[in-house]
């Protein structure tokens, strides 16, 4: 199986959540996105966006505008700015874009999805794992492990035998026991760096989420590749690993780093 | 060459005895007798028996250095080593071959050679053999003419004839030899005395004599029947029988010309060819069984040779190779494929009623049929319908042009099962792009087979799921559409909403949503509406809008048309043509006017 070479993860667009502090929503800005007027509408959403979740309360006005038909550079901003929300009444006319014809639109509305939550927004994003846009497909494999979807493992497993390289980091996010091990099975048949996406996101959830044995057990999986990149990836964890977190999970990494160290492909540095 | 040739042959008739003939035959400055001279012939022999033709299949095989022959209806297989240079000839009750610097002629029941001569190494054209004497022409190496030869089934040299004029493929009956020359003579030489005893002009295009069923006939393009009519072939009115004119894939020919040698390799020309035979009958000649047949490589197809079925397809076959040699019969036709297997094909059904192998591949295969009746319960015999749906799903690009005509075929048929092979067609993503289509447009005009087609929608794109190709939605919709098929309209309606679609797709399936949408479809209209009022890329999708945009106000929720008929963000194309439904809006049920190329009026 070979995966893509150079197809982009999903990247989420920087939220506007990100801003430190967020501002409040206008007192008009309900009212001016109910204008009809190109220029006005824009500005309020402009300024929802700004608010951020925050803006929360003119969501259902968007998704409205969304619903009755909006140009398509609005239809972008309506979108974002409905992403940028946090709401989960976006998520109606969010599924509605997530199928519409222009695929950045596409796009852009499977990502603000991953952020209005909600069980339509998961039901709109597993069938956007299905979408013909391979983009589209890594970003709803990426929302639907952001959303903490767990009963769509299933679903991204296949997308993962489909090529969708997001998919990994996605199930990394959701696994339980045994479908931890089997994504650490796919190492040999699935590129090592996808698989690693995936096992990092397992090995770093709190003990209380996944149990130490799964974490040997997977540390246990990548030793036995005995190779260069394992190691380095043995390397990466160990690196990471909180003092504080279980002495055993830090043990097999610490003997599995060592057991890997002279494996061909190792680069330089003492093991920690 | 023509030196070997020479000396070789004046050996061998010092040794026989025979004639050589260098004279005026085939003179060009001959005066047309108005028939008299072959209206004579006619007395002469025209009542004379016709012995019956071997019914036998002979391969080439090895190195064209190999024959095999099997009897058709029973009997022993026999093989013969020898070098060929051209295609063996079956004729009479024996088979006759060249090369080697020879040529030979072999019993035809077993293989046993009855006669050997030297040649020099000129390739046979064609041969005729009465039961006593074989006359054969050869084409002269490197230059201009042939040369005929005529030899006793004892091995003796009856006659030898050299001409520069192009001759064709004989026949001998009555010790006369018929020898077709110049594409238009036939000249009947007296094997006797070497002299030109008739000679007659034909008005089709000739280069072969052979007899078969009884008669003796002259053609290349037709037929022409050697009969009390015969005289008056000069003013066009010899007894004529011709296989209609149709379409075929390949532009096949009926024969090929007499006076071209052969290659002992099947060609194009032989996988790509018509079969017929001629029948005599009371009032002159007949296509047998009104039928006649074309092979284009392992597809063969019977088609209607009577008036009231001239040129009409009766059923196609599929074979499992090439077909590179074949023979019409009584009741049906006879073909051998490059495997050297041979099938009897039902004249009326296409049905298999007999089965035969060679038992290796062959390089050419040579089928004769004179007595012998195609006759049986056929093994695989089916509706038109479901054989020209076999031959048009075969996965073989090298059918294509085939497939095409047999598809066109398969859409004036009323039988659902040809809507459902169309779909199947139409949706296969290994179907050839030609293919595709014909398959969408025929698809398009269908009115029936709907739960097939609705079967088709059900279908999406779905990557995690490895379904690739959209069904053929956009043809699907216009035959639902024009089928007025409601029960279809959510289906269609989940197609409205798949960006996996064609922008084709979107606009047919709109203009079939104003025919059967129900209000079961509002919420799907709506939602298009809604998202493509302001966006629509393209006028497929803007049409398609409008096409909404009417099913919403024949359904009584013609506000939100309205709004976006006011709406300057409403797409220009869309809103002028929202503008005028409004102010007079069709009948319920109407289709969104369209024009001719399927696209909305401006």
């Amino acid at each position: 199986m070979t995966y893509p070479a150079g197809v982009p993860r999903a990247e989420a667009k920087p939220p506007a959540a990100d801003v430190p502090k967020a501002i409040p929503l206008p007192a008009d800005a309900i009212k001016r996105l109910r204008s009809g007027d190109p220029a006005q509408v824009k500005g309020a959403l402009d300024e929802v966006r700004t608010s951020a979740r925050a803006g929360a309360p003119a969501a259902p006005v968007i998704a409205e505008l969304l619903e009755k038909g909006l140009t398509p550079s609005l239809t972008q901003a309506a979108i974002d700015t409905l992403g940028d929300t946090e709401s989960e009444a976006g998520s109606v006319a969010l599924g509605w874009y997530a199928q519409h014809r222009n695929v950045e639109l596409r796009r852009s509305a499977v990502q603000a999805l991953s952020r209005t939550r909600g069980a339509v927004a998961v039901k709109a994003l597993r069938q956007a794992l299905s979408d013909p846009d391979p983009n589209v497909r890594g970003l709803a494999a990426t929302g639907l492990g952001s959303m903490k979807a767990k009963d769509t493992v299933a679903d991204l497993f296949v997308a993962l035998d489909h090529k969708v390289a997001e998919a990994a980091a996605s199930i990394g996010q959701l696994c339980a026991g045994n479908e931890c091990d089997r994504l650490a099975g796919k190492l040999g048949s699935v590129p090592f760096d996808v698989v690693t996406s995936g096992l990092d996101q397992v090995l770093f959830r709190p003990p209380s989420d996944v149990s130490d044995d799964i974490k040997v057990k997977i540390v246990g999986r990548v030793r036995e590749l005995g190779t260069g990149e394992a190691n380095r990836f043995l390397r990466s964890v160990q690196g990471k690993w909180p003092k504080s977190w279980s002495q055993r999970v830090k043990q097999a990494i610490d003997q599995a780093v060592l057991a890997t160290s002279g494996s061909p492909g190792t680069s330089g540095g003492d093991p920690q | 060459m023509r030196h070997a040739w020479v000396v070789g042959t004046l050996a061998v008739l010092a040794a026989c005895g025979g004639g050589q003939t260098r004279s005026s035959l085939f003179s060009t400055n001959w005066e047309d007798d108005g028939g008299a001279s072959i209206g004579r012939v006619w007395q002469r022999v025209g009542n004379a028996p016709i012995p019956e033709s071997a019914d036998v299949v002979v391969g080439v095989t090895g190195h064209n250095d190999k024959l095999i022959g099997a009897p058709i209806g029973g009997g022993s297989k026999w093989t013969f080593a020898h070098p060929l240079d051209s295609r063996p000839v079956v004729t009479g009750n024996v088979v006759v071959g060249s090369g080697g610097d020879e040529a030979f002629a072999l019993d035809a029941k077993n293989g046993s050679v009855l006669w050997r001569r030297p040649t020099g190494g000129i390739p046979l054209l064609g041969a005729g053999d009465d039961g006593t004497v074989t006359v054969v022409t050869f084409r002269k190496a490197g230059a201009v003419g042939n040369v005929l030869l005529a030899v006793a089934h004892d091995g003796q040299v009856v006659r030898q004839i050299e001409t520069d004029k192009p001759l064709g493929a004989p026949a001998v009956l009555g010790r006369l030899a018929f020898v077709p020359w110049a594409d238009q003579y036939v000249s009947v030489i007296d094997l006797a005395n070497g002299d030109e005893a008739a000679r007659v002009t034909l008005r089709e295009q000739t280069s072969r004599a052979w007899t078969q069923g009884g008669s003796l006939w002259f053609g290349e393009a037709g037929y022409i029947r050697f009969d009390e009519h015969i005289k008056d072939a000069s003013k066009g009115k010899a007894t004529t029988v011709t296989v209609p004119a149709r379409e075929l894939p390949g532009s096949p020919k009926l024969m090929p010309s007499g006076d071209k040698a052969l290659p002992p390799v099947a060609d194009a020309t032989d996988r790509v060819h018509i079969y017929a035979r001629p029948r005599g009958t009371d009032s002159g000649a007949a296509i047998e069984d009104d039928r006649w047949y074309a092979t284009y490589f392992r597809v063969a197809m019977g088609f209607g040779a009577g008036q009231t079925n001239k040129g009409a397809l009766a059923w196609a076959h599929l074979g499992q190779a090439d077909f590179v040699g074949g023979a019409a019969a009584s009741g049906g036709v006879v073909l051998c494929d490059e495997q050297g297997k041979v099938v009897e094909l039902d004249a009326k059904t296409g049905g298999t009623v007999g089965e035969m192998d060679l038992g290796e591949p062959v390089k050419a295969c040579v089928v004769n049929v004179d007595a012998h009746h195609v006759n049986g319960t056929p093994t695989d015999a089916m509706p038109l319908a479901q054989q020209l749906a076999t031959v048009v799903r075969a996965d073989d690009p090298q059918l294509v042009v085939a497939q095409k005509l047999l598809l066109r075929e398969l859409a004036t048929t009323e039988d659902e099962l040809a809507t459902k092979t169309l779909v199947d067609l139409a949706s296969d993503p290994r179907t050839s792009p030609d293919l595709l289509v014909e398959a969408r447009t025929a698809l398009g005009n269908r009115r029936n087979g709907a739960k097939y087609m609705e079967a088709a929608l059900a279908r999406h794109y779905d990557f995690l799921k490895d379904v690739l190709r959209p069904p053929p939605v956009g043809p699907i919709a216009q035959a639902l559409g024009a089928m007025k098929e409601k029960g279809a309209a959510p289906l269609l309606a989940s197609h409205l909403l798949d960006p996996a679609d064609t922008e084709d797709d979107v606009r047919q399936t709109g203009a079939a949503l104003a025919v059967v949408a129900t209000p079961a479809e509002l919420p799907t209209l709506r939602q298009f509406f809604g998202m493509y009022r302001a966006s629509a890329a393209d006028d497929d999708v803007a049409a398609a809008l409008v096409s909404v945009g009417q099913a919403l106000i024949q359904r009584g929720d013609s506000g939100v048309v309205a709004a976006a008929a006011k709406d300057p963000s409403t797409v220009p194309y869309a809103r002028e043509r929202l503008e005028a439904l409004l102010s007079s809006p069709p009948p319920p049920g109407a289709p969104t006017p369209t024009e001719p190329g399927g696209k909305k009026k401006k």
